[in-house]
């Protein structure tokens, strides 16, 4: 086996060289000179044009602290600075850690995301809905205020945003789930989705930066033209972080493509044979 | 049907970058990119099932001539579907080529980025989730 992981090496480097250089910034832009379609009354629409296809095909964003807007507007991914790759805490200068999160950051970028949430099958919560690389629709039913996305992967999840003017549920009537509470507004052309309600099951990211039951997300999406939705997420989780912090990210649209059936809990051999930093199997009675 | 080594597999790594991707668990934890493998054998088995597709290849070490099933990981069904797949698209006892990813516990096993099928020389990506933006 020596030999060919020798020989493989060379390759592997060209290899790599070769995604670095095609993937550091976001897939190239699709329709982007298209204006952003509008329903009737003008309100910006996120989702289908009557009688066309399409999906926004949802990057794999593995590290949120790449995705933090500097001073200029552009993030750490945007302007193709090498990635931090797995340093840990110590990397990330712009993630407000607190200690705790920074030795659970630590102890995921040691162990590379062993035990990561989705590989159990288990949902993204909050912007990680939007950094996994599964494509969703988003679909706006202003008559019923609402709005409905479906997401193909993770789990094949959907979320409702509340559009008619309601609070949060307050104390124990708000329920912590994987998904989280969400009501929208529009500010001007932007849709602003508030989000509060997480259970603690899930990692904000594949890199595994942590969050507790006190995560409160604040998204913007925007559609500047056709084949762009830009996403802002605002991350205020005083549990976790010693400050909110902002990531962001373009998501192309692909014109062509119709959501498809991923059902990740069928035969998930990876959680089957998953061993704990003991040897001992996760699943298997002890 | 024998054990094949390959370093120039630059041009894959480029054609690679326009293929959908999708992940399920950590592929780090799991494969390292660092042992990449080119392997020819028979496919004994399928497994076309979420949220990864498996299937077995025996192949033949062509030194000591002795004969290892081998499992390869490959992206979900709809995922696979999306690079040109169906479920039919490998049967048992074709011939098939792999290229991709050793796992790290140095079991016969592999991440599968590209299959080619030996008798018609066709090509296909693997859907696997081993290509992200950072």
């Amino acid at each position: 086996m020596m030999l060919w992981v020798r020989v493989g090496v060379a390759a592997t480097i060209a290899i790599a060289a070769a995604f670095y250089s095609a993937q550091a910034q976001d897939p190239a832009p699709r329709r982007t000179a298209e204006a952003t379609p509008r329903l009737a009354d003008g309100t910006p629409n996120l989702g289908r044009v009557p009688g066309e296809k399409g999906v926004w095909d949802v990057p794999y964003i593995q590290n949120m602290g790449m995705r933090i807007p500097g001073p200029d507007g552009k993030t750490a991914a945007e302007r193709s600075t090498p990635g931090a790759g797995r340093g840990g805490a110590k990397a990330e200068p712009d993630v407000p850690f607190l200690p705790w999160s920074r030795a659970i950051y630590d102890y995921n970028s040691k162990n590379n995301s062993k035990y990561d949430p989705e590989g159990y099958c288990l949902p993204p919560g909050g912007p990680r809905m939007m950094a996994t690389p599964y494509p969703m629709e988003i679909i706006q039913q202003p008559d019923q205020k609402r709005i409905v996305m479906i997401f193909e992967g993770a789990t094949h999840i959907w979320r409702e945003i509340y559009m008619d003017g309601r609070a949060h549920p307050q104390g124990e009537a708000l329920n912590p789930t994987y998904l989280g509470h969400s009501v929208g507004r529009w500010d001007g052309d932007t849709l602003v989705v508030d989000v509060v309600g997480f259970n603690e099951n899930t990692w904000l990211d594949y890199f595994g930066h942590p969050h507790t039951d006190m995560l409160h997300v604040v998204e913007r999406f925007s559609r500047p033209n056709k084949g762009t939705l830009r996403y802002e997420a605002l991350i205020d989780d005083p549990g976790a972080y010693s400050r909110s912090w902002t990531v962001a990210w373009n998501i192309p649209w692909s014109a062509e493509s119709e959501l498809t059936e991923y059902i990740c809990q069928e035969n998930n051999k990876y959680l089957q044979k998953l061993t704990d930093d003991f040897g001992e199997p996760l699943l298997a009675p002890r | 049907m024998r054990t094949t080594f390959l370093a120039a597999a630059v041009g894959a790594g480029l054609l690679l970058a326009a293929v959908p991707v999708v992940a399920h668990h950590s592929f780090s934890a799991e494969f390292d990119a660092d042992k990449p493998f080119k392997l020819s054998g028979v496919v004994t088995k399928v497994e076309w099932q979420n949220p990864h597709t498996y299937f077995y290849l025996d192949i033949t070490d062509e030194h000591t001539k002795k004969v290892t099933n081998w499992a390869f990981e490959m992206g979900s069904p709809n995922g696979l579907m999306r690079n040109g797949w169906t479920r039919n698209t490998l049967k048992v006892g074709d011939v098939v080529t792999v290229e991709g990813s050793l796992a790290r516990d140095g079991k016969p096993y592999g991440n599968a980025r590209v299959v080619v099928l030996n008798s018609t020389g066709k090509r296909l990506f693997a859907a696997s989730s081993q290509t992200a933006n950072p």
